[in-house]
Parts: C-alpha cells; structure tokens; sequence
C-alpha cells in the first residue's frame, strides 16, 4: 500500500489508492487557529497599556529582536507558496533569481531602520502617512499616503483571502489535490466558501484582539514554524536523491541545460527566457528597495523598541534566510529528480513531503507541518494589512478629518468596525473569485514600493526635500509603474519572451523590471520639483533633524 | 554659505549623522553583491552547454561561485557590520500621547 502511494506520487498520479494526508494537514491547521487566537489574547493584554493607538496599532514601540528580525522584511505567504514552483518550473537559475536576498538584512535595517524609529518618535507618528504629514507639514500629502496604502494593500489583502480559503479547502480530509494554486479545479465550491468563512473568522477576531501585537507575533510563530519544516525536508530530500550531486545530475536529465544555465529551463520549448541578465539585474533592485520601501515593513521599523534591537535584527535575519532560502532550492531541485514530471509545480513542496517522510515515524505530523506553515505565513499577512488597513482608516480619516476629538473608546471601536466591514468585504469580494489575483499582487507590491521608497528616503534624510517634491515622487512613481502593468496586460507594449510564463505580465521596457523605471521618475520628479518649490521654514526641519536638549525637548 | 552648512552639521543629531553613513555603507554593500553575483553567474552561467557543466559540492559551479560564496559571505559581513560598525544611539521620547493628534494635526 505504501509502496504503492509512493510509486503513485513518483509518477505525478492522482490514484484512487494514494493516501491523502488530510487528516495530518488539517490537525496542523487548527493547531495554528487555536494558537493564533490564543496569540491573540496574550497580545491583548500586552497592548492594553498606555494610549490605545499606540498599543492597538503599534505595539507600543515595544518589538525586540526576534519580533522585528522575522516579520519586518518581505517575506509572506508567497515566499513558500509561487517560489518552489519557480525553482521546479525554471531550475538553479532561480537562486540568481532570488540571489539579492543575501543582503535584504543589511538593506531592510541598515538603510531606514534608525532614523525612520527616531522619526516616528519625533513626530509622535503611529501611521506611515502621519509620519510624512508631520515630517513635511502638509495634511495633503498625509491623506494622498493614506489613499495610496488602502489601494495597494486592498488588492494584497483580497488576494490573501483567497489563498488562505484554498489552503484550507485543499487540506479538507479527502480533498485530494495538492496544488496552492488559484487555478485548481475539481473541488467542490462549499469547500472553498467554508474554508473561507473559517479563514477570515479567525483572522478578523485575533487581529481584532491584539492588533498590531498580535499580527507580529503570530508572523513569528510562522517563521519559526517554517525554519523548522523546511530544514527537516531538506534532510529528507538529500537522504532520498542520494546528495546533492545526484540530484542536479538527475534533474538536468529530466529536463535539459536550461535547468543548470542562465537563463533558465523552459518546459514548452517556447524558447521563453524565465531570467536574461537584464532582469536579473532587474530583481537585485526590486527585492531590495522593494521591501525597503514597503507600507508594512515601515511601519514594524517605526514599532522597533530601540537601536540595539535593530542592530541585532541583522545578523539575526541573515541566518535565517540562510537557512530558508539556499535549503529550499536544493528541495526543489532534489523535488525535479524525484518527481519529473508534475502535473502542476506548485504541488512540490506538499508532494515531497509526503513522499519523504512516509517512512519516517511521526512522518505524517511532520508531513502536516510542512502543508500547514503555508497557512500561517497567509493569515499572519493578512492580519498585518488589516492592521495598516484599519489604522489608515482609523487614525488618518476618522480622527483626522471626522472626530479629531473622538476618546478612547470611540477609536477602539472605530478600529472593530473597520477591521470587521474588511473582512466582510474581503468575504464578499472573494465568494466568487477572479482568476487571476497574482499580477494585482505583483502590481501592488512594486507600485506601493516606486510610490514610497523614494518620499520615505528623503524624510529621513534630505532636509531640502518639500511637501510637492515628495508629493510629486508619490504620484509619479505610482503612475509609471500602473502604466507599464496597464501596456503589459493590454497588449499594448510589444511582444517580449521573457520573465515567468503566463499572461499577464508587464512591459519590461528595455528589459528591466517597471519598479526600476518606477523608482528613477519618483527620485527625478521629487528631487527636481523639491528644488523649484520654497524650502519648509528652517525651525520645523532643525525640530526634526538637530540635536535636542534632555531638559526641554527642544532643538539647539 | 560654507560656514552656514558647517553649523548646520554641528547642529545635527549624531543618530541622524551615523544613520546616514551606515545607509551609505549599506549601499555601496548591496551594490557589490550585486556585481559579484550577477557578475559571476553571467561569466560562468549564461549560454553554456551541457558538457560544460562542472559541480562544486553539488552545486553547478556558477552557483557555488555567484551565489552560495557571496551569501555566506554576506552573512559574514552583516554580523561584522552589525557588530562593529553600527552605532547605538537614543531614539528619543514621543512626542505626546499618541491618542491625541500629532504636529500635522
């Protein structure tokens, strides 16, 4: 029976006698509902001290090193779902692909991470939008950041909503398929409509609990979770395929020199090239400045607890992605010489645990933990956008320009409503889903990056910078990158082969990605319109860049 | 002018100072590994052919040189960096109590 399961996965079959891991997935799955809400209640407590906003919306500036260290970078629900199907599709390419992640540590903490906390100190700032309406004096250019964040994070949140409720729906005892895609077919649609009622009920209520607190925490939780599963399949995989020798030696007869050369294997034959050099070029800016200049990650900078703690988040995360992302090629490229010839790549990661551990004892939990961290990494995405979403709303409408006046208890709520009416939405949205989610994501995350690197930047440390240059690098980053994405889905650019398979992709004008040409309009506009508008008065800027005296606060 | 700016950067709070020499740093850390490891792998990756593959611990060649060197070694560098180079400094007190609205306000 069991030779025969594995046999059955060998081939890539869907075998009526193949065992189905449901049951292991499924337990992990509550196990992970029942944490998360029980993290949750202990965030509660946690941020109940002091103001409200700054407890509920920003953990009362307390994060310390693991906190900030694991959840303050790019990673999401993405990093362990698309990317192992990336390495099976293309091949060792995608360690270029993936390669700049050497140095997100250094970048994502050493760039912005000291200043933008003194920052946020100074301006008493709890939102990314409160911190440039402060830092330039201009209630225009608070509220234009606010619109910008609730439309990027809008399109991220809905898509995580949707991958969420097929994660649970294809863990179902029995389900069957494996896939994390959005294209799986053949599962009953009340599946997917419990499995996102289930989704969002618990996301919504310990977010609605603790917060910003209980967003970071539960990230956490994921990530060591994560690190754990993913150097256990590694074990696994290099004992199966005999070392790592074989298995690139096996996986390059599967398939042919593009999967061991630039620019990548491309299983059609269509002669699509997945990474020439100019977009590998493209993709050491986009990961870096991408995730630099993220809504999400500023805001866990601005939560850090002090400059220790930053320091130390370095070297910290750079363990840890060396544990992840190196390990999970190798998976990948043991999973091409194990399992040739999946029917669909994104079933590699949950196969090969399945096929790995069947002899091990307690395998089948070990098998559940590897399919169930894809969940957590997405609800703890999507708690920390609610949190963002909630507080956009919450701090820079409501009490800004309705109820500057409004106590304690009346934003409390204001933050339920908002976080429930989005998890509503969000529901309401998602019950019938459109198929294709993954290029609004690609889309929001490089057009929230070309609007906000660039103005963030320059808050920090470019005291000539005033509120039109900034606000014209807002816009102009933003309309480059929704230009290019609109000629790419439109068909109106020319026919290009390369980059990831399918159809819907953007102009790669001249090659490179649209975030680069995004973050060169936004640096030229904001620069050169900041120099042809009047300087902010000298008092304000000496307020936020001098040295204070302890006694009074005030600059000298 | 000169004697202006000169007070300027007197009058500049030291975390402000280090935060940008560090960014600087940062940068020109980024840029370098992106030169070797886009460098390397073109140089030893790019239009090969199957006989041409040679392993280095299992990896192709191009990999271990591109990309498994440079990230250990960056590895390495953070923790230098972090360790040696970054300087702590005080972030200050906010500002007021957060559920009050702030300057801007």
């Amino acid at each position: 029976m069991w030779q025969a399961w594995k046999t059955g996965l060998l081939l890539g079959q869907q075998s009526g006698d193949v065992p189905q891991v449901g049951s292991g997935a499924m337990l992990m799955l509550v196990l992970f509902i029942v944490g998360s809400l029980w993290i949750g209640v202990l965030a509660n407590r946690a941020a109940s001290t002091g103001g409200f906003m700054k407890g509920f919306f920003l953990g009362n500036r307390g994060l310390g090193v693991w906190a900030l260290a694991l959840t303050a970078t790019i990673q999401s629900g993405g990093t362990f779902m698309g990317f192992p199907s990336l390495v099976y599709s293309h091949g060792w390419i995608v360690a270029l692909w993936i390669g700049s992640y050497m140095v997100v540590p250094i970048t994502g903490f050493g760039i912005l991470g000291k200043r933008l906390a003194q920052l946020s100190r100074r301006t008493g700032a709890i939102t990314v939008p409160d911190m440039f309406r402060v830092r330039f004096g201009s209630p225009t250019l608070g509220l234009m950041s606010t619109l910008f964040i609730l439309f990027y994070l809008s399109f991220l949140m809905f898509a995580q909503f949707k991958a969420g409720a097929i994660v649970l729906q294809l863990a179902w005892p029995g389900g069957g398929d494996l896939a994390l895609s959005e294209d799986v077919a053949g599962i009953s649609e009340w599946r997917y409509h419990v499995g996102l009622l289930v989704f969002a009920t618990t996301v919504v209520a310990y977010t609605l609990a603790g917060g910003f607190l209980a967003a970071v925490w539960t990230d956490l939780f994921q990530s060591v979770l994560m690190f754990a599963g993913v150097l256990l399949l590694l074990v696994a995989c290099l004992s199966a395929v005999g070392g790592l020798e074989q298995a690139t030696l096996r996986s390059l007869a599967n398939t042919g020199p593009g999967f061991v050369f630039g620019p990548g294997y491309s299983a059609d034959g269509s002669g699509q090239q997945f990474l020439p050099i100019s977009l590998a070029i493209s993709f050491f800016v986009v990961w870096i400045w991408g995730g630099v200049g993220a809504p999400a990650g500023l805001v866990r900078l601005m939560a850090s607890q002090n400059t220790n703690v930053i320091r130390k988040s370095i070297y910290v995360l750079s363990i840890y992605n060396l544990g992840i992302y190196l390990p999970l090629i190798v998976i990948c490229v043991c999973g091409r010489a194990l399992l040739p010839n999946l029917a669909k790549s994104d079933e590699i990661v949950p196969r090969l645990a399945l096929l790995t551990t069947a002899d091990w004892p307690g395998g089948s939990l070990v098998a559940g933990l590897i399919l169930a961290a894809p969940f957590g990494a997405v609800m703890s995405t999507v708690s920390s956008y609610l949190v963002v979403l909630s507080s956009g709303v919450v701090r820079d409408i409501y009490q800004r320009l309705l109820r500057p006046q409004a106590p304690r208890e009346e934003l409390r709520l204001a933050a339920w409503v908002t976080m429930i009416l989005s998890g509503l939405i969000s529901v309401a949205v998602m019950w019938s889903p459109p198929e294709y989610l993954q290029v609004f994501i690609v889309f929001s995350t490089s057009g929230a990056a070309a609007t906000f690197l660039v103005p963030a930047v320059m808050a920090c440390y470019w005291r000539r910078a005033t509120p039109a240059g900034v606000g014209a690098g807002m816009v102009s980053g933003a309309g480059v990158v929704l230009f290019l994405y609109l000629c790419g889905i439109m068909g109106w650019s020319p026919a290009q082969s390369i980059g990831a398979a399918g159809g819907f992709r953007p102009w790669f004008l001249l090659g490179l990605e649209p975030l680069i040409w995004g973050l060169l309009a936004s640096s030229s506009s904001a620069v050169l319109v900041s120099l042809l508008t009047v300087p902010l008065p000298a008092e304000h800027i000496s307020r936020l860049f001098d040295r204070r005296t302890s006694a009074e606060g005030e600059a000298v | 002018m000169a004697e202006e700016s000169e007070r300027g950067q007197d009058r500049l709070d030291p975390l402000v100072r280090s935060a940008f020499r560090e960014a600087v740093v940062v940068s020109l850390i980024w840029l370098s590994a992106m030169v070797w490891s886009v460098g390397v792998s073109w140089w030893l990756g790019y239009g090969r052919s199957e006989q041409e593959l040679r392993l280095v611990l299992g990896f192709p060649e191009w990999v271990f040189w591109g990309i498994v060197v440079p990230w250990v070694s960056c590895a390495g560098i953070s923790w230098l960096f972090a360790v040696w180079f970054v300087r702590d400094g005080e972030l200050g007190e906010d500002l007021e109590d957060a559920d009050d609205l702030g300057l801007g306000g």
